[in-house]
């Protein structure tokens, strides 16, 4: 469609030179197709700016994000043993085997734990330290620093660290247990232990996380809300729990959010902490063993993390429609 | 339409077109790279027969790259045997360090196929690899190589050559090999009032270990993520029982689960065994085992950081006669995909490495095994007397189960079934029941259809 066979709105006429639009007069200054001439070339000069931006970096997802993203989805239907030139199309044949296996069960069942535990543990320890830096008392510069440094250390050095505290024969909490009469767990061989060891770690390294952005929320509340309550009579307990947690709400749900996302995708501890993956295959990191770990199942691999890129999904969304119903922003 | 850039319609139906061209370029990217999809099982024996292995004419390339995992620690002395390969050949080689250890370094190498670029022109492999990358078609025999290049395949210690043959070709040549060494803490056996030697039998070391007591366990089995599958061949062997027999899975058979039964009670209801959590040889050195069976690749390592006097010795056999130490270590293969030039240029590394002189000098950095018959031991074995027991054990090696060095996974399965065993205490029959139906699955699925 050319743009003099365009018509104009509420009739049948085709709008020209000599048919302005609505509400102009034939006669008046700037011509329709001057005004539009102007308006096109503003438009094309914002257009290449906004090109000279965006393209590389649209270039750049679309190679690195959105090209591993479809080859994911295709090889998750593939039998493909990495390495190998060649491949069998299967369908959704990996996509049964674990929904149906023990072990993708398996993997299903120690991914909720281990999300769940992380979350909750650095959310709800992260918030009592907060409340704890919100005092203000000597020191308290250096108190948020040290909570917040192992968040920032690299996942391996801090792995390799928990490891020698962990060891049963020469790690120091077997030593600290052995002082009061009791045996080290074994923290490496029993599957149980090792998901414990790894929560507690991860835990330990994201809580700082969790605290400083609680810290940041408590120190926006509004203190004149804080003073009336107390006039009213509200004790520390009461007004953390009937005022500030409520008011907290968009800082929880941001926690709830990011950490839930981090936790699903958390790799470094426990390839370091737990090779084998015993006990402690979380989705990602059986996507890795089933890939990389003896199996050179590439397809199943793909396939898990296809599974987990859904469940990323859905729950992020899950929480924007339900748990966001419940967020006060003001 | 409300928009600040003020996008006019025009611009609008060519964005849609831009669009659409990006959206199919990344389809088209999509399209580029992976496996070629097809009904077949794969490569069928590595497609050997498409490749030419002729090498007459070529000249090799004056550059390549060496992956390794540096076994033993063996970085320093790989530095020093490439300097004096290049002023020999002139031909420069970039050591890479592919990975800390055998499945790091496979992760990389198996990257790079389906990439299918920045390959190497010689890779470390281990005895868990060699045959997936055979199967894969990603190393080539090097059979024409060795006659062009007049490597005396006979000189080579027979066991070792062995390993990497199969369908009537070489696949690799040995580098850094190993078997299982048995230590024991001499100051431990002397305060126990035993001799100064490794048990002949598990029977024998079963009456001694009561009297170990210097130690928190008399005798400790090496971790599950260090190859548990590969040193307890050693127990079921010396019963006449075996992970498989070539492709036929036997470890449900009665002789095998009574093996694996000995080995729950040695932990539970004798006690006077444990599962190491981290390596065996680190708790060795440390005094809190008085004996344990590691590689001897593991050898100077224990020694030089052991602060009691360290004995080795043959690993015990069973009530059955025969030779019950597998092989173990890496080798050297050159990668299919790459040129001509450089296959050749790797070919004349495999050749350096594996001389006589460049062998000795690798085990005296790592404690591995030399693995030329003509390999000068003297000044080796005067530094490490302890080497002498490995070679010695040579001629009581076998090689490893095809279920084990075979089949994808199948180390980490046996690793499964025996923690269920001699960690968690489990029944035997069943995990064993349970190991024997899993590494069949994968014989099924990953092996049997890719077989020449």
């Amino acid at each position: 469609m050319t743009d003099s066979s365009r018509t104009v709105p509420g009739t049948d006429a085709p709008r020209t030179a000599a048919s302005p639009p609505p509400g102009r007069t034939p006669g008046q200054s700037s011509p329709p197709v001057l005004r539009r001439r102007r308006m096109s070339r503003r438009a094309r000069r914002d257009a290449l700016v906004f090109l000279a931006f965006a393209a590389p970096n649209l270039v750049l997802i679309a190679m690195f994000t959105y090209r591993p993203l479809i080859l994911n989805i295709q090889y998750s239907m593939l039998d493909w043993t990495l390495g190998s030139r060649t491949a069998t199309f299967i369908g959704l044949d990996n996509y049964i085997e674990f929904f149906t296996s023990d072990a993708g069960l398996e993997s299903l069942r120690i991914t909720a734990i281990f999300t769940l535990f992380t979350v909750g543990g650095a959310m709800v320890l992260g918030l009592l330290i907060a409340v704890a830096l919100n005092i203000d008392v000597p020191g308290r510069g250096l108190a948020r620093s040290a909570v917040f440094a192992p968040y920032v250390l690299s996942g391996v050095g801090v792995g390799l660290v928990w490891l020698f505290i962990f060891d049963p024969n020469f790690g120091v909490l077997g030593w600290i247990l052995r002082q009061v009469g009791l045996d080290s767990p074994e923290w490496f061989l029993d599957p149980d232990m090792s998901l414990i060891m790894v929560i507690v770690v991860y835990v330990w390294k994201n809580l700082g996380y969790c605290a400083i952005v609680y810290l940041g929320g408590l120190q926006s509340l509004s203190q004149d809300v804080m003073q009336a309550a107390q006039l009213d009579g509200a004790g520390a307990v009461r007004r953390f729990v009937s005022i500030a947690l409520p008011l907290l709400s968009p800082t929880t749900f941001f926690l709830l959010i990011t950490t839930t996302l981090n936790s699903l995708q958390a790799f470094d501890l426990l390839r370091i902490m737990t090779p084998t993956g015993r006990g402690t295959n979380t989705m990602i990191f059986e996507s890795y063993l089933q890939a990389f770990g003896g199996y050179s199942r590439a397809g199943y691999s793909a396939t898990i993390s296809v599974l987990l890129f859904v469940i990323l999904i859905v729950m992020t969304v899950a929480q924007i429609l339900f748990v966001e119903r419940k967020v006060h922003y003001s | 339409m409300t928009s600040s850039l003020h996008i006019p319609r025009g611009l609008s139906r060519r964005s849609l077109i831009g669009l659409g061209a990006a959206g199919a370029g990344a389809l088209g990217l999509a399209a580029c790279g992976g496996p070629e999809v097809g009904g077949g099982g794969g490569d069928g024996g590595g497609g050997a027969e498409d490749l030419d292995l002729d090498f007459s004419g070529v000249e090799p390339a004056t550059k390549i790259d060496f992956w390794s995992s540096h076994p033993g620690g063996s970085q320093d002395v790989e530095k020093e045997l490439l300097g004096a390969f290049t002023e020999e050949t002139g031909v420069e080689v970039n050591l890479v360090t592919a990975g800390s250890n055998y499945e790091e370094i496979a992760q990389k190498f198996q990257t790079a196929q389906a990439a299918n670029s920045g390959l190497p022109a010689v890779v470390v492999l281990s005895d868990v690899w060699w045959f997936r990358y055979f199967i894969n078609g990603n190393i080539i025999p090097v059979d024409t190589l060795v006659e062009q290049l007049e490597i005396d395949l006979s000189d080579y210690r027979d066991s070792l050559v062995a390993d990497y043959q199969y369908d009537d070709k070489q696949w690799a040549l040995p580098y850094g090999r190993s078997t299982p060494l048995f230590y024991f803490n001499k100051d431990h056996f002397s305060a126990a009032g035993l001799p100064d030697r490794a048990p002949e039998t598990w029977e024998e070391f079963e009456e001694w270990a009561p009297e170990l007591t210097e130690a928190e366990t008399p005798y400790m089995y090496p971790d599950l993520a260090g190859y548990a599958g590969w040193t307890l061949q050693n127990v079921l062997w010396g019963e006449g029982a075996a992970w498989s027999d070539e492709w036929e899975i036997t470890c449900n058979t009665p002789e095998a689960v009574e093996v694996m039964q000995w080995v729950q009670d040695s932990v539970f209801s004798d006690g006077w065994a444990q599962v190491a959590s981290s390596d065996s040889a680190d708790a060795f050195a440390a005094g809190v085992c008085s004996a344990t069976i590691a590689s001897t690749g593991s050898l100077v390592g224990v020694l030089e950081s052991s602060s009691f006097d360290v004995g080795v010795g043959f690993l015990p056999g069973g009530s059955v006669e025969g030779p019950v130490c597998p092989t173990g270590g890496a080798g050297l293969g050159i990668p299919a995909a790459i040129s001509k030039e450089e296959q050749l240029a790797g070919a004349m590394l495999i050749e350096f490495m594996g001389r006589p002189e460049s062998t000795v000098a690798f085990s005296a950095a790592t404690g591995y095994m030399p693995v030329r018959k003509s390999a000068d031991l003297t000044e080796l074995t005067e530094e490490t007397p302890q080497i002498q027991t490995a070679v010695d054990q040579l001629d009581q090696t076998r090689p490893q189960d095809f279920a084990r060095v075979f089949l994808p996974g199948a180390d980490q399965e046996m690793a499964k079934a025996i923690a269920a065993i001699a960690t968690a205490e489990g029944d035997v029959q069943e995990a064993m029941d349970g190991l024997k139906e899993t590494l069949e699955g994968i014989y099924t699925k990953e092996i049997e259809p890719k077989l020449p």
